[in-house]
């Protein structure tokens, strides 16, 4: 598209328009200093764990947090498990949230500031406004996760050497295989998030305010967890998002347990078809 | 894409004075709220049409309609010879737009947001997006501040800034919505200027204003809108003539001129310099011929044409509160 110049092209090239996308998405200093905060946590994380020695195991509190004490003693001296725990850790708060502030920029704030016009006037359709918009969100997701696990990786095999990369079933596998859990949980992540960022999106194209689609999510995160810890409305939880997101620790057992995994791509599939018709649908009957 | 069966590219039209925009019947409520009413406005190709009206009478929730970002309640929007907002990707590559004041991000320069918008234009190859920006903020002096971040600029330099994106590409019609906003007197002049420009080259403009001066110094032709309905629409001369003329005779005899005119039961008062004569029941001419022939000195005599401020004032007077409590 980008060589047709016949004067009565009635639309920009898509490829043009989501490059200027991503060059407003990563010059955004806010975006940036996200990513930056993401990429200290691992190392925050491995330098913790090295430096108080063997975590004291968990006294209680909220469920959860045994598996997330386990996790971190697994993760003391072990290059493997470092950045799936930074994953873990992350995707029950931080993760949703940038997932969500992005989406929240998309339409929203795009609105507040009046440029959304901009290109409606241009025009760019609805639609073809939505999907750039989305593959906006998804790309900074991605970054987002891609960040952590790689910062992660980088700060365990740093810190602990590419001979401790030990499942937490006992075996030890080699760099390549351990990689590739890396990136499978990085990947079952961001499909999470971008299921989020798809319903972040949905409370974005009806808001010109960009905290309401952040106080939402985190309003919402905050209910399911409570929802998922009522055991009277276990009916209920194959349901919710969150129940699924421990189940990412799976990737560090030998052989791979697929089913919670499985079970929670499904769940965020819909999730994702869900967000993004409601997004469509919002959108095209809103007043630009 | 909001078209699907828009196979049919049309070019500018060549079938007549089909008007540049054209609105029928045009209705918008927000809830129980009417923004506008019934409103038939037509903007005749090549003019420069201001939309004149206090403030909430409807003008912005209009244009927003015509270009298309709000659907109306009821009614049909013509812009270009399409259908509005379903036609909107045939009509609006031609239509450039400042609409609600500018808006863009503050922590991109003026020229990165220019180029963010350039990257949309469908009639912008990628090669010339560069130029074009550079072009556009040189039309609205902006070249030396391009660089810097939108977040330091001046209100009139954000102004100049949304003018610039309208004129990213040669336009058919420019809508500017309120463009002197925040302006100095200097800014609005070169405003005028580029309004002045795209005239000339056939342009057709839409500008809605609530400073009457700029409008009567740039504009053929108003459309006045009070409460959501328009009140009067046409060439500017035509609805300043049809206000009650009146003839300013400069006279050193007004006693005189003032008795001639009575005898003839013309309607005449003692002005400044002479006398004022309605012209409701004699032309100007006559006037000045009954006035030579009886005798009375003549310095000079001008038609006074009623200012577009009495017309304003006027025509939406209903709107002044008048005071509903009653003692």
């Amino acid at each position: 598209m980008d060589t047709l110049t016949a004067p009565a092209r009635r639309t920009a090239p898509t490829s043009r328009l989501v490059r200027a996308e991503l060059r407003w998405i990563f010059r955004r200093p806010r975006s940036l200093a996200v990513l930056a905060l993401l990429g200290v946590i691992p190392v925050i994380m491995g330098v913790a764990l090295t430096v108080s020695g063997s975590p004291e195991p968990s006294t209680g509190g909220a469920p959860g947090d045994d598996q997330g004490a386990g996790l971190l003693s697994s993760a003391l001296g072990n290059g493997l498990v470092l950045p799936v725990a930074a994953l873990v850790m992350t995707l029950g708060m931080l993760l949703p949230l940038a997932s969500a502030m992005s989406a929240a920029d998309a339409l929203a704030g795009e609105t507040s500031t009046g440029t959304l016009r901009g290109w409606l006037l241009a025009p760019v359709s609805r639609g073809r406004l939505l999907a750039i918009k989305a593959i906006g969100v998804a790309t900074f997701t991605l970054a987002a996760v891609g960040v952590i696990a790689v910062i992660g990786t980088l700060t365990g095999l740093v810190i602990n050497g590419t001979d401790t990369l030990a499942t937490m079933s006992g075996t030890t596998l080699p760099l390549t295989d351990a990689l590739g859990r890396v990136a499978l949980a990085a990947g079952w992540v961001t499909i999470q998030l971008w299921a989020v960022a798809a319903v972040a999106l949905a409370i974005s194209a009806c808001t010109e305010h960009p905290m309401v689609v952040l106080a939402s999510v985190l309003g919402g995160l905050i209910v399911f967890t409570v929802l998922g810890n009522l055991d009277a409305l276990s009916w209920l939880h194959p349901f919710l998002i969150t129940e699924s997101w421990w189940s990412v620790i799976d990737v560090l057992r030998d052989p791979i347990p697929f089913d919670d995994l499985t079970n929670g791509l499904l769940v965020a599939l819909c999730y994702l078809l869900i967000g993004g018709s409601l997004s469509y649908s919002l959108l095209v009957s809103r007043d630009g | 894409m909001t078209a699907p069966a828009d196979t049919v590219v049309a070019g500018p039209s060549s079938e007549g004075p089909a008007p540049a925009a054209r609105t029928r019947g045009l209705r918008k409520t927000y809830g129980r709220t009417v923004a506008v009413d019934h409103v038939d406005l037509d903007v005749p190709e090549g003019a420069v049409l201001g939309m004149l009206g206090p403030n909430g009478s409807g003008k912005t929730t209009t244009i927003r309609m015509l270009l298309g970002l709000v659907r109306p309640t009821e009614g049909e929007v013509e812009l270009l010879g399409h259908r509005m907002p379903d036609r909107a990707a045939e009509a609006l590559p031609d239509v450039g737009a400042l609409v609600e004041g500018p808006g863009f991000h503050p922590f991109l320069s003026g020229r990165e947001n220019l180029l963010r918008l350039a990257a949309a234009e469908p009639r912008l190859t990628s090669a010339r997006m560069a130029g074009a920006v550079d072009d556009a903020l040189e039309r609205v002096g902006l070249t030396r501040a391009g660089g810097r971040r939108y977040r330091g600029y001046s209100l009139g330099m954000k102004q100049r800034l949304g003018l610039a994106g309208a004129l990213l590409v040669p336009r058919r019609l420019v809508v500017l919505d309120e463009p002197t906003n925040g302006l100095d007197p200097a800014g609005t002049r070169e405003i005028r200027s580029v309004i002045a420009d795209l005239h000339r080259d056939g342009v057709t403009v839409l500008v809605s204003s609530h400073l009457l001066a700029e409008v009567e110094a740039t504009c053929t032709h108003v459309a006045v809108l009070n409460d959501g309905a328009l009140v009067a629409q046409g060439e500017l001369a035509e609805l300043l003539e049809s206000e009650s003329p009146a003839l300013e005779v400069s006279t050193p005899d007004t006693t005189a001129a003032l008795e001639t005119l009575r005898a003839a039961h013309l309607t005449a008062r003692p002005a400044p310099d002479g006398v004022r004569v309605e012209l409701t029941r004699a032309t100007a001419p006559d006037v000045i011929a009954m006035l030579a022939g009886a005798g009375v000195p003549i310095h000079e005599a001008t038609r006074s044409r009623t200012g577009l401020e009495d017309l304003f004032a006027r025509l939406t007077q209903d709107s002044e509160e008048s005071p509903t409590w009653t003692p």
